[in-house]
């Protein structure tokens, strides 16, 4: 508890530092992790992020020791001959993207082993702190890195706040961009860049191979609860920023737990909840709204049975009979028929179940509907008598009181359906 | 029947375009008054969405020219509005159809600058036009076929051009759609505005167009409808595709490199 009152009141300088070069990472790379996710290029940041690993090498053996500048300025050549490689091979071979983007993946990562092999072999004492860049360790960036790092990161942010329409019209539509003379491969180029940029500026903090889920997750994540794209980037930097800083209070409490591992755990675990609990898109939401579908469903089915015993000349049915009629479904029935009563569309009289005025209304608008839709089958459809119930069955809880009209006046107000039934009306008399 | 004309709104030069190694459009060479509504018809794969990118410069040619109010596309770009097909975009994508409508303001207020009170005014007018005010922030995913189309148009509209390209603006809308563009096109035309729509419906077109330019692979007929909408070029356009011309193709395919490629 101490521990965590110590970091999160920030009062050592150097965890307020380090807090606020994850945040700052986190937007930058929420940013455009979100681009890239909705431009349905999220495997390109893994492709670039595992990339850059031999330029950090690389760096490191001109440089000699860890020093940001080289570090940086490896591993963005080495994205940018990636990024570069990437769409080369496409423009110039038959390869499919998922193809080139392993390739690249491998490739690179496996060249960099071979040189972190070749730098442990030295014997250079530096060495040790290089591993941390695999897997990140936000609690080892110190001051100089933060400088490099964060600055990059205010870069990136600057850049697409600056150019959101441009980009906006880069994902959405760039052809209709060049139409109207944008110069959109100078947007796609400055994109690549800050894509690369976004990879480079979380190496020491999240690490090489982790990188493309920090830039991935939160706005896949995001997605869930929102619509729009201004609340997506927000939402998802966010849940970038809670992720970053959370890993790196793990890393503090443990010094040798790397950073990119937990930022990982966390944002999955956003993105589990909003797969799961988020309004409308997630998957609890969508189980109670299909649920509840369904109960409408079997209510329709109950009243409708009534109605047509009414029809047939029968005053109610009771319980016995009307379980009968759905021998596969009698818990949900009788559930049905709890509901409904208590919504005081049925009532029990004599053991008979009976239905009341509002029942009568409701049944009769399910009847209707059913029987005007098998009336729409048959006659512009050309669909006959004797194959239009089905259909008719599932759509009668589904249509609106706008296509209800739109159904008869097409029809012409018709009395009978193709069954020869009269189709019931509100005034008509049970 | 090539009918060219004085004082062209749009000139197609011996224009030819390929994809990869096969060409999909052989020497195209045809002039189209100014006012006028104007259809391109021709089968599938005939080439008509690519002789409007083409003219957009949105495809590569690989030889002959386009030339617009007698200029080049780059110097007269903001007096030419585009409508892509509809499928090639992703409607998923999040935003309002406001923000898709305001992007037709982007190419007059060029990089980096917003759109502000003017361009959001310029939109809402065009989503009335098209009869889309109730949906001004509405999400694009959630709308219909036939809206997704009016949203297009409305972007069109807030070009502000004096040419119009449309790649298929009928397509996938239901009637009520089609009759409330068409309507629109013709008012369009009235105000003396140009309108090229590439359409695949021969019956209707012929209601709806007073100038057509007909394709397959080659140039059929380009004219005004009643000297160009015969039996006999009708036939022409699509009656299968010439077969000496498939057999070029091919044998350019075949060959790896395209010589038509200057």
């Amino acid at each position: 508890m101490s521990d965590f009152l110590y970091f999160f009141s920030f009062q050592d300088s150097s965890i307020a530092f380090v807090v606020m070069g994850i945040t700052l990472l986190g937007i930058g790379s929420a940013f455009v992790g979100t681009f890239s996710f909705l431009d349905n290029k999220a495997l390109l940041g893994d492709a670039i992020s595992h990339a850059v690993f031999p330029g950090i090498c690389l760096g490191f053996m001109l440089a000699g020791e860890k020093n940001p500048f080289y570090i940086v300025g490896g591993a963005f050549l080495s994205g940018a001959l990636a990024t570069f490689l990437s769409s080369w091979l496409k423009s110039n071979t038959k390869l499919s993207d998922d193809t080139i983007i392993a390739v690249i993946l491998s490739v690179f990562f496996g060249i960099g082993i071979v040189f972190l092999t070749v730098i442990q072999k030295s014997g250079n004492p530096e060495m040790a702190g290089l591993n941390q860049f695999i897997f990140g360790n936000a609690i080892g960036i110190v001051e100089r890195d933060l400088w490099v790092y964060g600055s990059l990161s205010v870069l990136i942010i600057g850049v697409i706040g600056f150019m959101l329409k441009e980009f906006q019209i880069l994902v959405f539509n760039p052809e209709f961009g060049k139409a109207v003379g944008l110069p959109m491969n100078m947007i796609r180029f400055v994109f690549d860049v800050l894509l690369i940029l976004s990879v480079v500026i979380g190496i020491q903090a999240i690490g090489v191979v982790l990188m493309a889920a920090l830039l991935i997750t939160p706005g896949t994540a995001a997605r869930f609860w929102t619509d729009k794209l201004n609340i997506l980037l927000g939402l998802a930097s966010i849940f970038a920023i809670l992720s970053g800083i959370f890993g790196t209070y793990i890393s503090y409490l443990l010094p040798q737990m790397p950073t990119g591992p937990w930022v990982v755990v966390i944002l999955s675990s956003i993105a589990l909840i909003s797969f799961l609990f988020a309004p409308k898109k997630g998957m609890v939401s969508r189980y109670f709204h299909r649920r509840s579908y369904v109960q409408k469903t079997q209510r329709d089915h109950v009243l409708k049975s009534i109605f047509k015993a009414r029809e047939l000349g029968q005053e109610g049915l009771t319980r016995a009979e009307l379980l009968s009629l759905y021998p596969h479904q009698q818990k949900s029935i009788k559930n049905s028929i709890r509901s409904l009563e208590k919504e005081g569309l049925l009532f029990v009289n004599q053991s008979l179940i009976k239905l009341t005025d509002p029942g009568k209304y409701q049944a009769k608008r399910v009847v209707r509907l059913h029987r005007l839709w098998e009336s729409y089958l048959n006659e512009y459809m050309n669909i006959a008598p004797d194959h239009v119930h089905e259909s008719a069955e599932k759509l009668e809880h589904l249509l609106t009181p706008d296509l209800e009209a739109m159904l008869e006046s097409r029809l012409n107000f018709p009395k009978l359906d193709p069954h020869q039934e009269q189709i019931p009306r509100d005034h008509d008399e049970l | 029947m090539i009918k060219q004309v004085e004082n062209p709104i749009l000139e197609i030069h011996d224009l030819t375009v390929s994809y990869d190694q096969s060409p999909v459009l052989w020497n195209v060479d045809l002039s189209l008054p100014a006012g006028k509504l104007i259809g391109i018809l021709g089968p599938n794969g005939a080439g008509k969405s690519t002789l409007i990118k083409s003219v957009m410069g949105l495809v590569e040619p690989s030889s002959g020219y386009v030339k617009l109010f007698d200029q080049t596309l780059d110097e007269v770009r903001s007096r030419i509005s585009y409508v892509p097909q509809r499928e090639s975009v992703d409607w998923n994508f999040p935003a309002s159809v406001l923000d898709v409508v305001l992007m037709g303001t982007y190419g007059k207020l060029g990089l980096f600058r917003r759109p502000g009170k003017k361009e959001k005014t310029l939109a809402l007018d065009c989503l009335e036009k098209v009869g889309m005010t109730a949906f001004v922030h509405r999400q694009i995913s959630e709308l219909s076929g036939g809206q997704q189309q009016r949203v297009f148009i409305a972007r069109a509209l807030a070009q502000e051009a004096d040419l119009y390209l449309m790649d298929e603006p009928f397509a996938g809308v239901d009637m009520n759609t089609e009759a409330a563009i068409f309507q629109l096109l013709q008012e369009m035309s009235a105000a003396g505005k140009t309108v090229v729509v590439v359409h695949h419906d021969i019956y209707s077109a012929v209601n709806y167009f007073d100038w057509f330019i007909m394709l397959n692979l080659h140039l059929v007929a380009s004219g005004p409808k009643n000297e160009v909408v015969t039996e006999e070029l009708l036939r022409k356009t699509y009656g299968g595709k010439l077969n000496l011309l498939s057999k070029v193709s091919e044998l350019i395919r075949q060959k790896e490199f395209n010589p038509l490629k200057g």
